[in-house]
């Protein structure tokens, strides 16, 4: 029985040999090192949690730090304010979501320019921007206090919930669009053929069909919400959340243990939504027709005016509150002294500016040496065995289901280890550049491999069979192809990274302070305007990138139709 | 009920669409409308729909005015190419919801499906969702979910163009069987001559927005009336006045009259006839074999003709060959 099998393996060697060996030596090399670098620096990090959150302080295993939650006091309040202020925050932006991407897709009301442009400017700025400027707007001493002559408090579950609805639409609205892009015309052609009116075709076709969309962005927008550090800090008041109580816990009271049991909690929920947005994708991919007909926008007043309203109001809202900021910044004492000054741009917190320069440095590190890492690794995905390569792929889809404060102490636990080798890494910009990169690892492999399938692979293989080697396919084929896939991710991972503060929150010292965290460290200490002088030149060099690769694109673009 | 169309407009920023479009679809009728892409069919289904509105003229539904009625109380059935059922329900939900929508009682509901999946011969697929379905199994469903409501017109959008050849002629048997029974009129729209010749009672040939001809499978292919109608319905050898008068008198007197270049006869490849003769002046040039006929390509009297042929010729290329051609197999068409 075995004759048949032998003969198979024969036959498939000489067929293997016959690839040289300096190719074969490329792609291995371009497979094996982003997949190390993913084990260390994810899977590692990430098995030592789930191995400290079972490690009893006696030292035994156990789920006494799971049971100890429920005894730390603080953590349960935490917990319930948590999950109060997450499903809040989730079902508001669900409804606004709905709307404004049901807005941008199905109809044509107007200003859907203006109201894209203002649902990317939380994107530009770390989370807690908005905290600071709904403070400097409605906080005590804000403009709207000010002008009514009476004291709001914004402080707490109210101002909390408002800037993570801010902060968390943006997400919501993108996935929500995108699964109203998902539809045909012609089911709404056959519906009105068979006599459904508008609201029988909006219940019974549109929104059973962005269901999963729904879903998948509810659970979005729960985990950003409660793993999100900034807003909380910024503006929850005596509000604890489970964010900073988890932060409290671990970097103020040593309790690695109950920290790691958190951690792991908190993979549950995005566990949950990367399990259904596959499930959606399956769904999705059985009805996707070539010959789908995107529905026509069209126009209904009873419904668009009402939409208009809705979407202008939170489009200006979040506006208003980024450019409060950006206004607190360069006068004397808002919102009483209103005249120009630059004297907040003189940072008086140890460091000055140094942060910034850090954060641009690592920033750097992190686009440079993710995008070289991914793109090495589709590469060698493409000519791995089927199996293999499918094992590897959803590795490094992996990281998305981890939030950044789950990653951020995942990191503490393994690398904070003295006598370990990799302990030398710890407290390094190194080790900050590669915690931000495996934080959006997904989205920039995803776009990724998505750049890669348009490169054509008979293109590839015409190419080598004119006598290419294999470099020089790489550089006159897949390269230039690329170009524009690249930029994208590069860009990405350097925005991310200049804003993000969830992860390495837990890893900042002194020497390698970056941006986000010293916002947050002058607001703490009362810097508030100094704070929105800070995000203003976080928001504008963010901001240059996105120009920059605006102009990258378009340089690309024009030299590919020349 | 019958279906008049009267000097039908439409026009899309100027560009006419359709040009003063007459038609009628009597009772039982299976009307084929037949052209290129871009010929205006597709609009003039979509505005007997009342999917699309239009420009000038009339739509009358036994005698009543659709102008002003929109689609959803025109009581149509309407099936797509990419069988557009509804993907989040399953095919049982997809068939009632003509019914659900008329607020019908569920028991009939479930009666009603549970006929139209016998009659799809998919008794057993109520409870599958559409992605569990092949091509022509959601076609079928998507025929049956037009049917539920007992529509008084059926309109089929190139519904078998999305199909593989094997179930597209299964379907279309099955098309034609369901309309034959229960007598409801029924427009389809095609680019596919053979299948307007096999299903249509009617065939309407459509080019640039305008009614070339109109007639039965047979009038179309055999008495084609323009030289776009001889090209459309199948391979024809368009044969020039002069020439025609020169080397096949015979064919001259069917001839309408006209300037020198207003007609030409059209002569269907299979009306030639080809016999093998030593010294005759026809030479084959080359030869076909496609299966249950053979083409062959042949030079005679400074022209070269089409021929077909159901049996062996017992020619090669190169040979010498008699042609002949039958008064009555030449149909003079508007060139």
């Amino acid at each position: 029985m075995t004759a048949p099998a032998l003969a198979l393996t024969d036959k498939a060697r000489p067929r293997r040999a016959s690839r040289p060996l300096d190719e074969r030596l490329l792609f291995g090399a371009c497979v094996l090192v982003p997949v190390v670098a993913l084990v260390l620096f994810f899977l590692l990090p990430l098995a030592t949690i789930v191995w400290r959150s079972f490690t009893e302080e006696s030292g035994g295993i156990g789920v006494a730090n799971y049971l100890a939650l429920f005894r730390t006091p603080g953590i349960l309040r935490a917990v319930g304010n948590s999950l109060l202020v997450g499903t809040a925050t989730t079902a508001v932006c669900l409804v606004l979501g709905f709307a404004v991407a049901y807005a941008a897709q199905r109809t044509r009301v107007p200003g859907k320019r203006f109201v894209a442009a203002a649902l990317s400017l939380p994107l530009l700025a770390p989370s807690l921007v908005l905290g600071l400027g709904l403070i400097f707007l409605l906080g005590r001493n804000g403009l709207v206090s000010n002008l009514l002559g009476v004291r709001l408090n914004i402080y707490g579950f109210p101002g909390l919930l408002i800037a993570n609805v801010l902060y968390a639409l943006p997400q919501a609205v993108l996935i929500i669009q995108a699964a109203l892009r998902q539809s045909d015309a012609r089911y709404y052609d056959a519906a009105e053929v068979m006599g459904a009116t508008r609201l029988q075709q909006f219940l019974g076709i549109t929104l059973p069909n962005v269901k999963f969309g729904l879903l998948s962005a509810g659970f979005v927008v729960f985990t950003v919400t409660i793993t999100d550090f900034g807003n909380a800090v910024t503006i929850g008041g005596d509000f604890s959340v489970l964010a900073t109580e988890i932060y409290n816990q671990v970097t103020g009271q040593m309790k690695f243990g109950i920290g790691a049991a958190v951690g792991i909690l908190l993979l549950l929920p995005t566990g949950i939504a990367v399990y259904i947005e596959r499930v959606a994708a399956q769904r999705q991919f059985g009805t996707a027709s070539e010959s789908a007909l995107p529905p026509v926008p069209d126009r209904l007043p009873m419904r668009d005016i009402p939409l208009f309203l809705v979407t202008m109001t939170l489009a200006l809202s979040i506006t208003a509150v980024v450019a409060t900021v950006v206004f607190a910044s360069v006068v004397r004492l808002w919102p009483y002294r209103l005249d120009f000054t630059t004297k907040h741009y003189s940072i008086t917190l140890s460091g000055g500016y140094d942060p910034l320069w850090t954060s641009l440095g690592v920033s750097a590190a992190t686009a440079g040496i993710g995008t070289v890492l991914l793109f090495a690794l589709v590469l060698g995905l493409r000519r791995m065995p089927p199996g293999l390569a499918k094992a590897v792929y959803l590795l490094a889809v992996l990281p998305v289901g981890v939030p950044g404060l789950v990653l951020g102490l995942s990191y503490i636990f393994a690398f904070n280890l003295a006598g370990t080798p990799l302990h030398m890494l710890y407290g390094t910009a190194l080790l900050l550049a590669l915690c931000n990169f495996y934080h959006y690892h997904t989205q920039g492999f995803l776009t990724m491999v998505t750049g890669m399938r348009a490169v054509p692979a008979a293109l590839e293989e015409a190419a080598g069979c004119l006598g290419g080697g294999v470099l020089r396919v790489l550089g006159d084929v897949v390269v230039p192809v690329m170009i524009p896939t690249l930029l994208s991710v590069f860009f990405f991972l350097f925005m991310r990274s200049m804003v993000t503060l969830s992860a390495i929150i837990f890893l900042v010292s002194p020497s390698t302070n970056l941006a986000a965290v010293t916002v947050m460290r002058l607001d703490e200490a009362g810097f508030v305007s100094q704070a929105a002088a800070f995000s203003t030149c976080i928001m504008a060099a963010v901001a240059a990138a996105a120009l920059a690769m605006r102009g990258a694109l378009a340089l690309a673009g024009r030299r590919k139709a020349v | 009920m019958d279906l008049q169309i009267k000097n039908l407009l439409k026009t899309f920023d100027g560009f006419v669409a359709l040009d003063r479009i007459t038609l009628s679809v009597e009772e039982r009728e299976f009307v084929c409308l037949l052209g290129p892409s871009g010929c205006g069919k597709t609009t003039l289904l979509r505005i007997i729909a009342g999917l699309m509105p239009y420009d000038g003229g009339e739509l009358l539904m036994g005698g009543r005015d659709l102008g002003t009625v929109p689609a959803r109380d025109r009581g149509f059935g309407i099936v797509f190419q990419s069988y557009s059922l509804f993907p989040n329900m399953t095919v049982a939900q997809n068939i009632g919801y003509g019914l659900k929508i008329r607020k019908a009682p569920r028991d009939r509901i479930a009666a009603r499906v549970g006929e139209l999946l016998d009659l799809i011969k998919l008794p057993k697929a109520a409870d599958r969702y559409p992605w569990q379905l092949s091509g022509g199994q959601q076609q079928r469903v998507a025929l049956a979910r037009a049917l539920a409501v007992d529509p008084s017109l059926i309109l089929l959008d190139e519904p078998l163009s999305a199909l593989d050849a094997r179930v597209r002629a299964d379907l279309r048997a099955e098309i034609r069987d369901v309309q034959r029974r229960l007598g409801i009129p029924t427009i389809m729209v095609t680019h596919d001559q053979e299948e307007a010749l096999t299903l249509a009672d009617k065939v309407v040939c459509m080019n640039h927005g305008l009614i070339e001809q109109v007639g039965t499978p047979q009038d179309l292919y055999l008495r084609p009336r323009t030289r776009f109608v001889a090209d459309f319905m199948g391979s024809s050898n368009l044969l020039p006045t002069a020439w025609v008068r020169e080397t096949m008198p015979h064919l001259m007197p069917g001839r309408p009259d006209g300037a020198e270049n207003a007609f030409e006869a059209c002569v269907r490849p299979e009306r030639i006839a080809v016999t093998p003769a030593p010294d005759a002046e026809g030479r084959v040039i080359d030869l076909t074999f496609l299966g249950n006929i053979r083409r062959l390509r042949l030079s005679w009297r400074g022209r070269e003709l089409l021929a077909e042929t159901n049996r062996d010729p017992g020619v090669e290329p190169g040979a010498a060959v008699d042609v002949s051609v039958a008064a009555d197999a030449c149909a003079w068409v508007r060139a």
